[in-house]
């Protein structure tokens, strides 16, 4: 298990982090999500031991040393390779920085270059493969020695969705045998859809930190999805009704000024009879992260 | 495994195996072995310095070829054949040796060129010795008469050799350290701080700094290049071993040898000495620099840049020894000989001519390497940070924000 405890870090007048606290539990994927400069990268970074920062992060009950590198897997927000050396000769390198000698590396870069969809030969040089199997590479590189603590910064940044599902496979696998996963991304979709919890900073400070159910959940059942025969004038009409969008043909999405005006709508708009759709669902992760993120509030 | 030495044998093999090692390392042999292919080839042709002799007196003949030391060929022994290999190139010329009635001595030479002035020396000096012979047969001289006439005036000179050939050691000895020296330190912190560069500017740092430590990586990287400066030390050595033994040994390089043996030896002997320490030392030093250095450039395509500083430093010390190459005995040589980056430079060029004792070569040796192991310490301690620091700041900046990134 990870444990992020009330840590701090200062760049000059910059306060980068300020009393970040979370933990990350064996097999469990945590999001950790926010703005450009919320402080995600200096928070993995401090993971990493690259920067000496206040608070304690430990790795299964231990401060994190060197010792413990061979353990982690990490993918950097830029993607960065030896343009120079071959596919094989990157893997290799780096997994040996890992303590995974060649001889076991070497029969894994075949498979895992499959398992990616990697275009190309283990022997053909990494400035000769495109921007997107690069990429693959190097998340070769930080997967193959099978890490107990995976890092991944952005790590969808720049795939496109056949690829994402790949990646997305992978850190399913990784979870499956027991490792501690943690991401940033933009990308809430992804969040939602592998992460078992999530943390957002603002500011270098946890604003939202527990799973992805209970983070939605906290912001109450405000969404209310409707097909229905009803004009948009006579669902704004309704009590507890904020704001009607319409989403299509007879079918809206009713923000409610509060989650318990769902049964009277319900009864009001079916009047005992059967409708399409009436779905009444928490704020989605996008529409948090587009108003927490941003120091606003969900409506 | 060590992760040092991970570090340490990848960057070895990938730079031993470049093709700019490589031909860094096999140029001076190309050089070498394509000069001597070529002076034997042409020493092995027919020469077309050689000259004809043609005469009606074939004991003259024979002995302007026995004694003159005129180079010349026996092959034209006619004025016609002599005249077609003038006219084809094959020779230089020809000599046509007569002796007249009043028994005097002649000789015409016929070529496009005069006779070089060391020839035409020792045909002089040929046909003086013959005429002279001539002349006491025909005088009917007693032999202390002959004696007499022989007498020369004698002029006597004493060439301080030692003093001349000591110079010119002094001088070769000191003009090949220097450039030794400089090229090599001009090679290596290229590599350095170029591999460092791209390294800092791809970002793969942070990757490689998740795996190990940056003094680990940064001491792994230094050792790889010494092990490089080793190999090519160690190649030079043996190649050097195995030329000095042909030359040595060689009929063709014999009468070379037998000229240079006295210039050679003595440079060889101020090469391999202390100064090859400190030759060894200044690239190590100079590594370093050029690591630090490569670790300010934040993007890839300023890598070239990044050994500039430690290139200059270098050309200064250079240009100030080959300045002062003539006064060892000035006060700024004995102080640069001690200061780190210079002495590389000044304190060979003292124990060249002899105005510095072993015990100073030793005390200037033991500064120069307490400053390597205290460049690497620093600069492995503060080394993660100037390579996790890719805003664009420029040089100063970066060092700044570098030093201070903790």
């Amino acid at each position: 298990m990870l444990s992020v405890a009330h840590i701090s870090k200062t760049f000059g007048s910059v306060k980068a982090l300020d009393d970040v606290s979370f933990d990350v539990h064996d097999g469990e994927i945590m999001g950790l999500i926010g703005q450009n400069g919320a402080g995600k990268s200096t928070t993995f970074h401090s993971i990493l031991n690259f920067l000496q920062f206040d608070g304690q992060i430990t790795f299964n009950g231990q401060p994190l040393s060197a010792d413990d590198y061979n353990l982690i897997g990490y993918l950097p927000e830029e993607r960065s390779l030896m343009p120079k050396l071959t596919i094989a000769q990157q893997i290799t390198y780096l997994a040996r920085l890992k303590n995974q000698p060649a001889s076991v590396t070497k029969p894994k870069i075949a498979p895992w270059m499959a398992k990616f969809a990697v275009k190309g030969q283990p022997n053909d040089k990494i400035n000769k493969l495109s921007k997107g199997n690069q990429q693959k590479v190097q998340l070769i590189c930080t997967l193959i020695h099978d890490p107990q603590l995976i890092i991944l910064d952005e790590p969808f940044s720049g795939l496109d969705p056949v690829n994402a599902d790949l990646l997305k496979q992978a850190i399913l696998d990784a979870k499956q045998r027991g490792a501690t996963i943690i991401f940033s991304s933009h990308d809430m979709s992804n969040v939602e859809e592998i992460c078992d919890s999530l943390v957002m900073l603002r500011d270098g400070q946890v604003v939202l930190n527990g799973t992805v159910d209970d983070v939605r959940e906290q912001f109450g059942r405000t969404r209310l999805f409707l097909t229905t025969d009803w004009s948009l004038d006579e669902l704004a009409a309704l009590t507890g009704v904020q704001k009607v969008n319409p989403l299509g043909a007879h079918r809206y999405q009713l923000l409610l000024n509060d989650a318990d005006a769902g049964p009277a709508i319900f009864a009001a708009v079916t009047q005992g009879e059967y409708i399409q759709e009436f779905s009444q669902q928490p704020p989605t992760l996008d529409e948090i992260f587009r108003t927490e993120a941003g120091g606003e509030h969900v409506e | 495994m060590n992760k040092t030495w991970i570090v340490t044998s990848e960057t070895y093999i990938r730079q031993t195996k470049s093709w700019s090692f490589l031909m860094l390392v096999l140029m001076p042999f190309i050089v070498f072995g394509f000069s001597f292919g070529m002076g034997y080839l042409s020493a092995s042709q027919e020469s077309s310095n050689d000259i004809a002799v043609v005469s009606a007196s074939a004991p003259l003949r024979q002995a302007f070829i026995k004694d003159s030391g005129v180079s010349t060929t026996k092959k034209y022994a006619t004025k016609a054949a002599a005249q077609k290999a003038t006219d084809h190139g094959d020779i230089t010329g020809y000599l046509v040796l007569n002796t007249t009635k009043q028994q005097q001595v002649q000789a015409t030479f016929k070529g496009p060129d005069s006779l070089s002035s060391a020839n035409r020396a020792k045909v002089q000096q040929f046909l003086q010795t013959v005429q002279t012979q001539l002349n006491i047969k025909r005088a009917k001289i007693t032999t202390t008469q002959q004696q007499q006439l022989a007498l020369q005036p004698k002029l006597t000179q004493t060439v301080q050799k030692k003093t001349s050939t000591d110079k010119s050691v002094k001088f070769i000895s000191f003009y090949i350290i220097a450039f030794f020296v400089y090229l090599i330190l001009s090679t290596y912190t290229g590599i350095m701080a170029q591999e460092i560069a791209a390294e800092k500017g791809t970002k793969i740092m942070e990757v490689i700094l998740s795996s190990t430590t940056a003094r680990k990586y940064f001491n792994g990287k230094i050792y790889g290049v010494l092990l490089m400066i080793l190999t090519q030390a160690l190649i030079y050595f043996l190649g050097g071993v195995a030329g000095l033994a042909f030359v040595k040994n060689s009929s063709a390089m014999h009468a070379f040898w037998q000229q240079w043996s006295s210039l050679i030896e003595p440079v060889l002997h101020n090469i391999m000495s202390i100064n090859l320490l400190f030759a060894l030392a200044a690239v190590l030093l100079y590594t370093i620099f050029a690591a630090f250095c490569g670790a300010l450039v934040t993007r890839v395509e300023d890598a070239s840049k990044a050994s500039q500083p430690v290139i200059y430093l270098n050309l200064l010390a250079l240009t100030l020894g080959l300045i002062l190459r003539t006064s060892p005995t000035n006060i700024g040589v004995t102080i640069l000989s001690y200061v780190p980056f210079f002495s590389s430079y000044f304190m060979p060029l003292r124990l060249i001519n002899h105005v510095a004792s072993f015990p100073e070569a030793v005390t200037s040796l033991v500064i120069l390497i307490i400053t390597i192991i205290a460049s690497m310490l620093y600069i492995g301690k503060i080394y993660g940070g100037l390579m996790l620091q890719t805003d664009e700041l420029g040089f100063w900046g970066n060092l700044k924000r570098g030093l201070h990134l903790k």
